[in-house]
């Protein structure tokens, strides 16, 4: 009997298919990855730092963000997950890990065990290089970061989050007309980006007095899509969506 | 160790201008913010908004202590 299709990995598929287009074989060999799907509320960790897991978690809604806390409490965090991202994929080889994930809202996510997922990469190289691809692009959006954090201003830096976030979440279809949900605390921002919560507050309300967004109950809206990419200096090659986004 | 406060306003390019120089023996060691009311549940603490030579920290502290 053939396995029953699974929907679930409807985001994962829109994923890869943003990095690299997937043949009929491989789309049906990700539809049948035998998953666990789990409801998570928010702030809850899905994996810590040193934790050995065994599986890996495929953000199916909701965001999740990567981090680490300081000895003495402070709080960084890497990087923001949206639906379609695994967070941890890098658990497949790198045994211990280094960081940890935790969702930013309420989430559902799928756990994939590293047995069928090692087993997909083998079955199908080219399902691997498009994995590989995407930790490549997530190095290049790390590199972006480090730039931002060691050479933006405050308002060039948040700027330059809004447009990432906007490209990320329009590629897999989350985002459109300029405009999505941004579920982020002004504290969330200053813990990426290394910036005081009132410095990000302080932007807030120049990007807002200036006309360029609307930032109101956890949506974002921009009104001004060149002026905001001119501010943050931002270019989204290091995206390498030049597959085009569905 | 002596501390001495002298009145300042700080163009912030916020509504947080209210500001305080903080000399240590005669010398500047931080420039404390009052912050506006832009910041609500936060409004009237002070931030460090530079700090020098040991007040200078990653991330900026905010504290309620007076420095009236």
């Amino acid at each position: 009997m053939a396995p029953i299709p699974n929907h679930s990995m409807d985001m994962l598929i829109r994923k890869l298919d943003s990095i690299a287009r997937l043949s009929d074989k491989e789309r049906r060999a990700v539809e049948q990855l035998p998953v666990t799907v789990r409801p998570l509320g928010q702030h809850q960790d899905i994996v810590r730092e040193k934790d050995r897991p065994s599986q890996c978690c495929l953000l199916l809604e909701g965001w999740a963000c990567r981090y680490q806390v300081l000895s003495d409490g402070k709080r960084q965090i890497f990087s923001f997950h949206i639906s379609g991202d695994i967070p941890d994929l890098q658990s497949l080889h790198l045994k211990v890990m280094d960081h940890s994930v935790c969702t930013m809202t309420q989430a559902t996510v799928a756990f994939i065990p590293h047995e069928a997922m090692l087993e997909l990469t083998v079955a199908f190289p080219g399902l691997a290089a498009t994995l590989w691809r995407d930790t490549l692009v997530d190095g290049a959006i790390f590199r972006e970061w480090m730039t931002g954090m060691g050479r933006r201003s405050a308002l060039g830096s948040i700027a330059h989050l809004f447009c990432e976030m906007y490209v990320k979440l329009e590629a897999v279809g989350l985002a459109r007309d300029r405009t999505y949900k941004l579920p982020l605390t002004q504290q969330d921002i200053g813990d990426a980006l290394g910036l005081s919560n009132v410095h990000v507050n302080r932007v807030l309300r120049e990007l807002r007095g200036k006309g360029l967004i609307t930032l109101q109950s956890h949506k974002l809206q921009i009104h001004d899509w060149a002026e905001l990419n001119k501010l943050g200096d931002f270019d989204p090659t290091y995206l390498h969506l030049d597959r085009g986004a569905a | 160790m002596s501390l001495q406060l002298q009145p300042v306003r700080v163009k912030t390019g916020s509504h947080d201008t209210e500001g305080q120089l903080v000399f240590s023996d005669g010398f500047l060691v931080a420039v404390l913010v009052r912050l506006s009311q832009d910041h609500e549940e936060e409004a009237g603490l002070w931030f460090l908004e530079a700090g020098f030579d040991g007040a200078d920290r990653a991330t900026q502290p905010k504290f309620a202590v007076n420095a009236d």
